[in-house]
């Protein structure tokens, strides 16, 4: 393993985050706030530390599975630890934990944030929050094979660590083609978004960084009240749109938009994906109404939706305080948090095509139980999967929810109660944000003990990574 | 990049730009740090020495009324009017450096000065006084009398509220003193940062000497001993680049240049 061509591609993508920083600098200085110095110096020290290895590394001509792995997962924790380097400097709430868990929050999209006050931040350290969703909607080293066309013939072996198999599956193009149709959509759905906010009736500022954190399905938000803070329902309606399109298989919307045969219509996850969130909906909607806790059954419908598709696409914005809800809609909202979007989307969680799979898989097991003698192939999205898939799949599950038990375990442990410790866990490891309790979506993780935050941070970064992405980085050494 | 010195030199200037930049976050923070503590303690100072000036006044003027009142020594009245001046202005000059959040608590204390002001004036006018407007009532002055059911109290009433305004006073400089306890970390944040960084690039720095200066060189040194010791084939198992891949290359064609000539020696035997 070339360590000296590991450091050069992970400063690639140490680099992209220095532009970012600047640009946040940048817009610090017009506005004229106190986020200028410390973006400025960050992206300073980042531009150094990224630029660093290429005075002596050479472009590589190939790069083993091995270091494509070391890459991919050094480049997320360094990622994370440059991150953190404007909040540090800049202070305010950010101490060194808060700092870390804010930033690894924000590029692995939870969205969960530590601020009690996100208003007080200056401009441009609220813009560089909602960057850090931005660049890890798509994955950092996918970012940077975006953005980087000096990455060249290495495109594909990056590309193939960091998009999951069940993702890959949907791509039936070139791996060059792939980058171009995540940097189209990508790009272009932030650029509607805004646009849409916009004439929504936000202000610039706040529209762009709301479209860049819906596209990423993030959940940064530059007001105290989230999404609710605007009480509008046409912004309502256009954010939903957002984050419905950000956690379909980009591959798909491409393919919707190029009418080729295997589009969103077609797509038997697609439609499993759109029926969980209407029937989801309307029962939270119901139960909303019946309940009394909004006045009509209108205002039950629209929040319930919101919240519905904000939780499942693991975005996290909020327009109400859902502890506030009836226990149906909490558990039904837990839930979908662990089932989320689809692979091959800017969504975090299990996915609903592993859940799908799965689903097809004990299917299968009951048939061949009544049939020993049948051969029962399983199928999604028309692609046979072969027993390697289906035991990775109901490998992750088991391992998903073995975290999750052991994150909720650890948080009681701390004296955090049932209900604050699961949904935390959950919404941790699904990147979602927002839980229940103590942690509600009107809430922050400000109050939760220090060693809880950094499980946290580590909770979230095994769901961006996929879980087994993160465990292979621990065990490198062994890996022959 | 090509050449081996002109990385060295670039990345060695690399480091001595981030020292700088370092060195004058440094400076920055600190000189930062300075003028807030002086800031903080200069207005500590101030409102002390303003607050005692204010007492020192006060207690003047209650000696010099206490003299003009109860021993009848005309010529103080010129001291108390004098004391009753100075008052005056020390309330302006707090006025001119107290933050706007006790301004309330110094209007107060002026008015307790008009008060004290007012009493001495009626006094000296051997005016009737009007100590209580529940027990109003008109009489001839006794001084004593006077002194310790009119003056006193007012005294008294001034003097409290002159703490009362250090207490205020120190209230204010609390938060600003939290602020700055908050912006210690926040002045170390950027010096701990930048030698973080420098200490991954200086070991970053060291990795890639060894990897592709000194490391190459020694399997270099190696294998060529072993060739000339041993006869084993030249062939350093190492990453080369620029002029050390030139040197592997120059002996690679000597020893080859070297054999050929051995081989027509042998031949031409």
């Amino acid at each position: 393993m070339r360590f000296s061509v590991i450091l050069r591609y992970v400063g690639t993508v140490v680099l992209c985050l220095s532009a970012f920083m600047a640009v946040s600098a940048g817009i610090s200085l017009v506005s004229g706030d106190t986020g200028f110095y410390p973006l400025l110096l960050s992206s300073l020290l980042t531009l150094l530390l990224g630029a660093f290895p290429m005075i002596f590394v050479s472009k590589a001509d190939s790069i083993t599975t091995k270091e494509g792995f070391m890459i991919v997962v050094g480049s997320w924790v360094v990622s994370c630890v440059v991150g953190m380097f404007p909040y540090l400097i800049w202070g305010g709430e950010f101490s060194l934990v808060n700092a870390w868990f804010e930033s690894v929050s924000g590029f692995t999209t939870t969205g969960a944030s530590i601020l009690t006050d996100i208003e007080a931040l200056p401009q441009g350290l609220l813009f560089w929050r909602s960057a850090t969703n931005w660049i890890g909607g798509v994955g950092v080293v996918m970012f940077a094979l975006l953005v980087l066309p000096s990455l060249g013939t290495n495109k594909m072996a990056l590309s193939g660590i960091e998009l999951s198999s069940l993702a890959k599956d949907n791509y039936r193009y070139r791996t060059q083609m792939v980058v171009k149709i995540l940097l189209v959509i990508y790009i272009g759905l932030t650029v509607v978004s805004t646009i849409l906010l916009k004439v929504a009736g936000m202000r610039w500022f706040d529209a762009v960084n709301h479209a860049m954190s819906v596209c990423a399905t993030g959940g940064f938000s530059t007001k105290n009240a989230s999404v609710g803070f605007y009480d509008s329902p046409l912004i309502e309606w256009i954010l939903i749109v957002v984050m419905f399109i950000s956690s379909l298989h980009f591959g798909l919307i491409y393919s919707t938009f190029a009418r080729k045969a295997n589009n969103i219509f077609r797509s038997e996850v697609v439609r499993v994906y759109v029926a969980i969130i209407v029937g989801a909906a309307l029962t939270i909607g119901a139960s909303l109404s019946f309940s009394g806790t909004y006045d009509n059954i209108f205002t039950s419908l629209r929040q319930s939706v919101f919240q519905v598709v904000s939780i499942i696409t693991t975005t996290g914005f909020a327009t109400a305080d859902t502890n506030l809800w009836t226990p149906f809609a909490i558990v039904i909202l837990i839930i979908l948090s662990i089932i989320c979007g689809c692979a091959g989307s800017t969504s975090g969680g299990a996915k609903v095509d592993r859940v799908l799979l799965y689903a097809k898989v004990l299917k299968a097991r009951l048939r061949g139980q009544q049939h020993p003698n049948a051969i029962i192939r399983v199928r999604l999205d028309g692609i046979l999967q072969d027993d390697r898939q289906v035991n990775t799949v109901t490998l992750f599950l088991t391992t998903y929810f073995i975290l999750i038990i052991a994150g909720t375990l650890t948080s009681t442990l701390f004296g955090m109660d049932l209900l604050s410790s699961f949904s935390s866990s959950v919404a941790f490891i699904g990147n979602v944000g927002p839980g229940f309790g103590e942690v509600g979506s009107y809430d922050n993780y400000a109050a939760m003990p220090s060693l809880l935050k950094i499980q946290g941070t580590i909770l979230m970064l095994m769901g961006r990574l996929e879980i087994f992405g993160f465990i292979q980085f621990l065990f490198i050494r062994m890996w022959r | 990049m090509k050449g081996i010195g002109k990385r060295v030199t670039v990345a060695f200037m690399s480091i001595v730009a981030l020292l700088s930049v370092s060195g004058l976050i440094s400076l920055f923070e600190l000189s930062n740090l300075s003028y807030d503590t002086e800031a903080i303690l200069s207005a500590n100072s101030r409102d002390l020495e303003l607050a005692k000036n204010l007492l020192r006044s006060a207690h003047d003027h209650s000696r010099a009324m206490i003299d003009v009142a109860i021993f009848d020594k005309e010529e103080r009245k010129v001291a108390c009017r004098n004391a009753s001046d100075e008052l005056v202005a020390h309330i302006s000059s707090v006025y001119a450096h107290a933050p706007k959040a006790i301004h309330g608590s110094l209007d107060t204390l002026s008015m307790y000065v008009t008060d004290l002001a007012q009493l001495t004036e009626n006094y000296k006018s051997y005016e009737v006084v009007v100590i209580d407007s529940l027990r109003s009532e008109v009489r001839r002055i006794d001084g004593r009398g006077w002194y310790v059911e009119s003056y006193e109290p007012a005294y008294d009433r001034f003097v409290e509220q002159v703490k009362e305004y250090i207490t205020l006073s120190h209230g204010e400089l609390a938060p600003r003193a939290t602020q700055l306890s908050k912006n210690v970390y926040r002045s170390v944040a950027p010096v701990l940062i930048s030698l973080l960084v420098m200490i991954a690039i200086v070991l970053m720095f060291y990795y890639f000497v060894y990897i592709y200066g000194v490391k190459p060189i020694l399997r270099i040194n190696r294998s060529l001993s072993d060739y000339m010791l041993f006869k084993l084939p030249f062939k350093p198992k190492t990453v080369m680049v620029d002029e050390i891949k030139e040197l592997h290359d120059n002996i690679e064609n000597m020893i080859n240049i070297s054999k050929s000539n051995k081989k027509q020696e042998n031949d031409a035997i």
